[in-house]
């Protein structure tokens, strides 16, 4: 439920940031979006059990589910690369960012 | 043959990158590796398709872990022939970029080797969440192979495509979260026919479908293929055709096929989306007035044509829409490349400011006639085999609306063709033309070479296509049961 | 081989013609004409046993898998039109080589050329889809007669394809539905087809698809329209496709499918109805043109009406009356087409109203344009008198109610008598009365000869009508299945036809005579049946349509087509509220208290960044917001996530102000009604994405997936950090990939950037470096203190990934941290860039990754299988693992993708906050941008 609501709170500020008119504003809701996406991939390894997957001796019976968490780096360093990569198309322009000729 | 090879269709390209990267002058090596690189991929590709074409499925599993941990490649007919069809247009398309010119941009040559390996990758895997890592791999170098050529308005266009590519990205990915929450697995051979029992992954299989028709831009979420597209170099429209929206195309057959398998209750809304599709994209292309806003909207309106065959049972609709992508992808790339040709020549594609090409430009006059009538479905160009399979699939299985609805877009994309024609290369010049500047003879051999050579491939596949025909029927029966594929990758 | 034979030979004909052309110029024609002749003798040959009712089969494996074969078949019907094809065919390729002065006309007889092959693959095929082929291309053929290549007839030449394509398209539906259910493409199977001989709605539909392409091919009204247009095209593309055998196309397929719906209500009535209203319309308004070419156009419409309507009544009678007909016209208009020809090369004109006389001095000419117009008149001794009067024979046993035969019969006499009256006119218009231009001549006999033959022609079998008795027969046997009781003979004897002809004669003529009133009648204003109007307005309104749809989505702004897809999805979610559907019960809770701490901060957070106008505070929101999501992710068990999504939170943070130093503070301002349905649509995504979280995560046990991981990550790897060993060895693929995207990131912030760099090269030349005022000493001591710390504590959390938390990315990430520092430390006036590292450490970063996983596959292992070994470095054991290679390629290529990020955008920010003049030239257009 928690994680729902996460999500919930996330796509909606997300999806706000990304119909404005300013590239930088985009690439801000497109970092929320991306955080949202991370949030759901770790809801669904199961939220219930939350011991860090870190095994030596054993594996307790609440280790979290380890391969969501995989997904999520490798989907955090993504959206990185595309920030920045989008940061730098906002730049290109030079002083302006605006998507919009006219307002 | 063992399928341990297959992963050097993306490493090599990913080598061949590093090392372009890094030594980029002079352009005469550059231009012999990347070129070379293509080939090689090329001819690996046909080697590939050789083995899977009887129906066989090859399977590596990456790193040698067990099958449902390691993340497969898998190989069967459908993705051999779309791995071979792309790396001949990365190929064709990159020469004609060489020939304009067009890889002297800074990057041009190590974005282009990582997106071909990225194409390679989603064309192989086996794996949910790989394929959208590998769907990431082809859209990052596009990004900026879209903005670092673009024409006007100076990055607008890279900022359309770059947006609504990031979101169909990130609602993949939530929707590939969905499926493993759901099922606990995202390979996708344990995932074959599974929608079918468990109406929660039908609707997380759904999102994912919506995304890839974002991405293959079927309408209603079209619009911003057309407005990008023909604003990029020709060189990259030309490739982004033949790539692009095609991996989301392949895509929706695979996933449409896996999950649901033959399950018909919403095909109704599919069916609804490819008629509109076909018939909004041809419409507003008609509209159009220059050469590649034309063609952009007509790729809307064909990949509505190929995903009907996705959406028509397999293994007859399948067939049909395969075919139908292989030759869309010959034939459409052929018309950019003319296009591209001339307006690489005469720095615009604005219909109004042409006429009269034909005599001064034949060569190039032949390269986009043949595409286009093959596009139109005339014989005896592929286009015609390509239709006739895909309306007879249509009838065959009483989808009747559908089937007038392709009869009829044919006689639309048949004038908007000849507008093109008859303006550019017909109709009387225009006096204030450059391009009738006394010094220019026809464009380079060199030039229109890349787009001949497709259209000679339209000509062949419309006299001597049975043998692509068979292969593509081949490739709905693997899509039609995925026994073979499943037991590929358990094996 | 006799079937394939033609067809071969014309395919080479085609080829040849360049090289022929070079050799011999005009006189190709000639060579051509011999050629057809040939093949026309050696079919000819075959008429004997084809009136016998011998077919004569052939068949090559074409396309097997689909069963479409290059199957051919020669019956009567097929002799017939193929004679006419090749007979025609060579008459006019004479008339080429005279007609056509010297110069480049290779292209014209390479189409002709090509165009009788298709003619002859569209008669000969005994495949559906292969006469569909010969169709299309006779249509194509015809484009580019007209006008596919020169400016001047586009017009026309475009009404013609698109006509007869859109008719060819409504044909080709019609086979496909007929070959699917019959099941086979071979079309003496598919006439064989009982089922289609009924009046079933599938049938009728079949039988309708065909007309309207017979109707478009064969100029039947309302199709009729591209037919006069297309007599742009030069005088024998006129004789020869528009006149004598690609209109005919239409009659063929009419004639073929009579088998199967001749008996079919909409067969009977439609063709009866479309042709006798063609003949008289095509006849009315040939008897008012002036343009003797306009004139045998709308004559041909005309004429091909008859046929339609002879189709039409379906009788074995009618049709061998329509086999008959077809000869006659081919033979008599080809005739006079070639003679007009000759009219207009010889006297420059070919307007009846200023000729006149010519018979004085072309005395030859005259003859043979009385002689086909006779022909076309229906005058004895001529075929055409023969075909009229078997045609008027056939009303008599019109099936269906007792007045639809003299009514037919009325109408085809007035048609008969008005073709009687502008045949007249033709030869009067032009031969009689005052000789206006009396120095004219004969042409030489060369020009003359093929339309002597064929005159001649049109004489000799009218004369000697009965030795066409046994083919015509069997054309009916071919087409009715069915002996037809006709017995071709030029004199019958009294018969009421023989009357119908007198009356026809008698009311040509007075329609001749009083010409004056007649022209006034038809000259008069009416509302015009305008065709060529109808489709341009069409045309237009189309092209206009499309304009506007396309404007629909030609936006250059992402919000124009952000919110579709995003509708899309949501409409999605609402069809499952409405039709919700059974998910399992979580088996344990999912949700702890604790988790309400995160997710209140996040609202603050979300909703903070989302309404500030200001852009360093919306920077620094999502910021906090990415910190946030770092605790969630320590809550979620997920330390490792944790680490890196803080220190990517920090990169960006850093990255973000380095490139709003060059923007404004402000984001723009947009307007309230924006506002509230941007907001809209967000909550509806939101609850959206909410509620398809909540449905379908955390409702089952663990995966077995996630049981193998954490039971044998220790055995099988020797790792205990899972998330690392996942990340370089389970799934290193991923880890590949997402690497490769690094590197595009990272070339292609470059490849923009030296875009920019390229176009701001002038504009920052002459700028002068601005004071920034520095600041920056308590980090410059951070720096100087921090820097090696943080290089030792990234090679270490390297090292211990595969253990504890830590591994490739988080490394990178804090040398990426070092960096960071060691940039943003230096006074900005004196920054420089950091040394172009960012490009080689991405390249050798990918290349050490991929050339691990190639160093398995070249030990024949599996891609990107891990090898485990170990050393004894100093007396201590240490293992070693290919993994650690691997994700040291991946501390590489983060640790450029950094340095990418702060030299490309740092570097260029520091350009242009120095002072770039805003009002450049070449940024005129900025100023209408809102508030910069």
């Amino acid at each position: 439920m928690s994680a729902a609501v996460a999500v919930g709170i996330l796509v909606a500020g997300g999806v706000f940031l990304i119909l404005q008119r300013g590239l930088v504003r985009i690439a801000l809701g497109f970092i929320l979006l991306g955080h949202a996406a991370n949030v759901v991939l770790l809801a669904s390894g199961g939220m219930s059990t939350r011991e860090p997957p870190l095994v030596g001796d054993g594996v307790p019976a609440d280790t979290a589910d380890p391969l969501p968490q995989a997904f999520v780096l490798t989907a955090i360093v993504i959206t990185f690369g595309i920030t920045v990569y989008l940061f730098a198309l906002a730049r290109a322009e030079g002083d302006d960012d605006d998507t919009e000729a006219d307002p | 043959m063992s399928g341990l090879t297959m992963p050097l269709s993306i490493a090599l390209p990913l080598v061949a990158a590093t090392l372009l990267a890094v030594v980029r002058r002079p352009a005469r090596p550059r231009r012999i590796v990347l070129l070379g690189t293509l080939g090689l991929l090329l001819a690996h590709h046909v080697v590939l398709l050789v083995a899977v074409a009887d129906g066989a499925v090859l399977a590596t599993r990456i790193g040698g872990w067990p099958g449902g941990v390691a993340i497969t490649f898998v190989l069967d007919t459908f993705s051999a022939l779309m791995l071979v069809a792309t790396s001949l247009l990365a190929l064709v398309c990159v020469w004609f970029a060489i020939a304009a010119g067009e890889d002297e941009r800074s990057m041009f040559a190590p974005l282009v080797l990582v997106l071909v390996a990225g194409v390679a990758g989603v064309l192989l895997t086996g794996d949910l969440f790989n394929l959208f890592v590998f769907l990431e791999v082809t859209l990052m170098p596009s990004y900026a192979l879209m903005s670092m050529s673009s024409d006007r308005a100076r990055f607008a266009v890279g900022r359309v495509f770059v947006s609504i590519s990031l979101l169909t990205s990130t609602v993949f990915l939530i929707a590939v979260g969905l499926v493993y929450g759901i099922v606990g697995t995202v390979d996708l051979a344990s995932l074959a026919g599974a929608a079918a029992d468990s109406p929660p992954l039908a609707a997380a299989g759904a999102v994912l479908l919506a995304a890839l028709a974002v991405k293959s831009a079927l309408v209603p979420v079209h619009g911003w293929l057309a407005e990008t597209y023909p604003h990029a170099s020709p060189g990259v429209t030309a490739l982004f055709s033949g790539l692009h929206t095609k991996l989301g195309i392949y895509a929706i057959y695979r996933l449409y096929s896996l999950l649901y398998g033959g399950e018909a209750r919403f095909a109704w809304i599919a069916v609804g989306v490819c008629v509109l599709t076909m018939a909004v994209g041809v419409l507003a292309a008609f509209g159009q007035r220059s050469m590649r806003s034309i063609l952009s909207f007509h790729m809307i309106s064909q990949n509505g044509y190929i995903a009907l065959g996705a959406v028509l049972a397999a293994p007859a609709g399948a067939a049909a829409g395969i075919f139908y992508l292989m030759h869309h992808m010959v034939a459409k790339a052929s018309l950019f490349l003319s296009a591209g040709a001339v307006e690489h020549r005469y720095g615009t594609g604005r219909l109004a400011s042409f006429g009269g090409l034909a005599r001064r430009e034949p060569l190039v006059a032949l390269a986009f006639i043949v595409p286009a009538l093959s596009l139109a479905g005339m014989p005896p160009f592929s286009g015609f085999l390509a239709k006739y399979v895909l309306v007879r699939a249509a009838i065959g299985q009483g989808q009747y609306i559908a089937a007038v609805a392709a009869v009829a877009v044919g006689a639309l994309t048949l004038a908007s063709m000849i507008k093109i024609w008859q303006s550019v290369f017909i109709a009387k010049p225009k006096d204030d033309d450059r391009h009738e500047a006394p010094q220019l003879t026809a464009a380079p051999v060199g030039l229109v070479a890349p787009a001949l050579s497709l259209a000679a491939v339209t000509v062949i596949l419309g006299l001597t296509g049975d043998w692509l025909l068979a292969l593509c029927e081949q490739a709905g029966r693997g899509l039609a049961d995925y026994t073979a594929y499943a037991e590929a990758v358990v094996d | 081989m006799l079937l394939f034979a033609p067809l071969i030979a014309l395919a080479v004909f085609a080829l040849l013609v360049p090289v022929t052309y070079r050799r011999f110029g005009r006189d190709t024609g000639w060579l051509l004409a011999a050629g057809f002749t040939v093949l026309a003798v050696v079919l000819a040959l075959q008429l004997p046993a084809s009136g016998d009712g011998e077919v004569v089969t052939a068949s090559w494996s074409w396309m097997p898998s689909i069963d479409v074969a290059l199957r051919l078949r020669l019956d009567a019907l097929a002799l017939l039109f193929s004679l006419i094809v090749l007979g025609v065919g060579a008459l006019v390729m004479a008339y080429c080589a005279r007609y056509f002065s010297r110069g480049r006309h290779v292209w014209l007889y390479t189409l002709m050329t090509v165009f009788a092959l298709a003619m002859l693959l569209l008669v000969l095929a005994d495949d559906v889809i292969v006469l569909f082929i010969g169709w299309e291309l006779t249509t194509l053929c015809s484009f580019f007669l007209i006008g596919g290549v020169r400016s001047g007839a586009a017009g026309p030449a475009l009404r013609a394809l698109l006509v007869t394509a859109s008719g060819g398209l409504a044909l080709f539906a019609g086979l496909i539905l007929l070959s699917v259910h019959s099941g086979t493409t071979r079309l003496s199977a598919i006439l064989d087809d009982e089922a289609w001989k009924s009046d079933s709605p599938l049938a009728t539909t079949a039988a309708a698809l065909v007309i309207v392409g017979a109707m478009a091919k064969s100029a039947q009204l309302p199709l009729h329209f591209w037919l006069p247009g297309a007599m742009a095209a030069s005088t024998p593309v006129s004789a020869y496709l528009h006149a004598a055998s690609m209109v005919k196309g239409g009659i063929y397929v009419l004639m073929r499918f009579s088998p199967l719906f001749a008996e079919n209500p909409l067969w009977t009535w439609g063709l009866i109805t479309v042709g006798l209203a063609t003949a008289l319309f095509g006849a009315l308004l040939a008897l008012e043109q002036h343009d003797l070419k306009a004139l045998l156009a709308y004559s041909t419409m005309s004429q091909l009406g008859f046929l339609v309507a002879m189709i039409g009544v379906g009788t074995p009678e009618a049709l061998a009356a329509a086999a008959l007909h077809t000869l006659a016209h081919a033979l008599f208009k080809a005739t006079l087409f070639m003679l007009v020809g000759i009219i207009d090369r010889q006297a420059g004109s070919r307007d009846i109203r200023e000729l006149g006389g010519l018979r004085r001095v072309m005395p030859v000419t005259a003859t043979l344009t009385a002689l086909a117009g006779m022909s076309l008149a229906g005058l004895p001794p001529m075929i055409g008198f023969v075909s009229k009067e078997t045609m008027f024979a056939a009303f008599h046993d019109l099936p269906g109610p007792a007045w639809a035969g003299p009514v037919a019969l009325a109408l085809t006499v007035a048609a008969a008598s008005l073709t009687f009256a502008y045949g007249l006119r033709i030869f009067t218009g032009a031969f009689i009365g005052p000789t206006v231009q009396r120095r004219l001549h004969e042409p030489s006999l060369l020009f003359l000869a093929p339309a002597a033959v064929a005159a001649a022609g049109g004489l000799a079998l009218g004369v000697g009508v009965h030795t066409l008795n046994p083919l015509i027969r069997r054309v009916a046997v071919d087409t009715r299945e069915q002996f037809a009781a006709v017995d071709l003979h030029l004199w019958h004897g009294w018969t009421p036809e023989l009357a119908l002809s007198a009356v026809t004669f008698a009311a040509g003529t007075a329609l001749f005579l009083a010409r004056d009133p007649v022209d006034r009648f038809l000259q008069r204003p009416r509302r015009r049946l305008d065709g060529e109007a109808a489709f341009t307005a069409c045309y237009d309104a189309t092209m206009r349509a499309g304009a506007r749809l396309g404007s629909l989505t030609q936006r250059s702004s992402p919000a124009a087509h952000l919110p579709v897809p995003i509708l899309a999805l949501a409409a999605i979610a609402a069809a499952y509220a409405l039709h919700p559907i059974a998910v399992p019960a979580p088996p344990r809770p999912t949700t702890f208290g604790v988790d309400w701490v995160p997710v209140t901060v996040l609202a603050v957070t979300v909703a903070g960044a989302a309404t500030r106008r200001s852009r360093l505070g919306a920077v620094i929101l999502v910021g906090l917001t990415g910190f946030v999501i770092g605790l969630w992710f320590l809550l979620a068990g997920a330390p490792d996530l944790a680490i890196t999504q803080v220190l990517f939170e920090v990169i960006t943070v850093v990255v973000a102000v380095l490139v709003l130093r060059g923007l404004p503070r402000r984001f723009h301002s947009a307007s309230r009604r924006r506002t509230a349905v941007t907001a809209g649509i967000a909550v509806g995504a939101g609850i959206a994405a909410a509620a398809a979280t909540f449905a379908f995560t955390g409702r089952r046990e663990r995966s077995p997936v996630a049981d193998y991981l954490l039971h044998e990550t220790g055995p099988q790897t020797g790792g205990s950090n899972v998330v690392n060993t996942i990340l370089v060895e389970f799934r290193a693929l991923d880890t590949l990939g997402e690497i490769a995207v690094l590197v595009a990131a990272g070339l292609g912030t470059a490849a923009i950037m030296d875009l920019v760099a390229v176009r701001g090269a002038e504009r920052t030349a002459a700028s002068e470096q601005a004071e920034v005022p520095d600041s920056a000493l308590i980090v410059d001591v951070v720096r100087r203190a921090l820097t090696p710390v943080l290089v030792v504590l990234s090679v270490y959390l390297l090292l211990r990934g595969h253990h504890e938390p830590g591994g490739g990315f988080t490394a990178g990430l804090v040398g990426g941290c070092g960096l960071a520092l060691v940039h943003l430390s230096r006074p900005a006036a004196s920054r420089t860039p950091l040394p172009p590292i960012q490009t080689p450490l991405l390249a050798a970063g990918l290349l050490v990754a991929t050339g691990t996983g190639l160093a398995a596959l070249a030990a024949a292992e599996p891609f990107l299988r891990p090898a485990h070994g170990h050393v004894d470095l100093a007396g201590a054991h240490v293992s070693l693992s290919s993994s650690l290679v691997f994700d040291l390629g991946v501390y590489l290529v983060v640790l450029g993708m950094v340095a990418a990020a702060l030299n490309r955008l740092g570097h260029y920010g520091v350009e242009a906050a120095s002072g770039a003049p805003r009002d450049a030239p070449e940024r005129a257009g900025a100023g209408e941008r809102g508030d910069a």
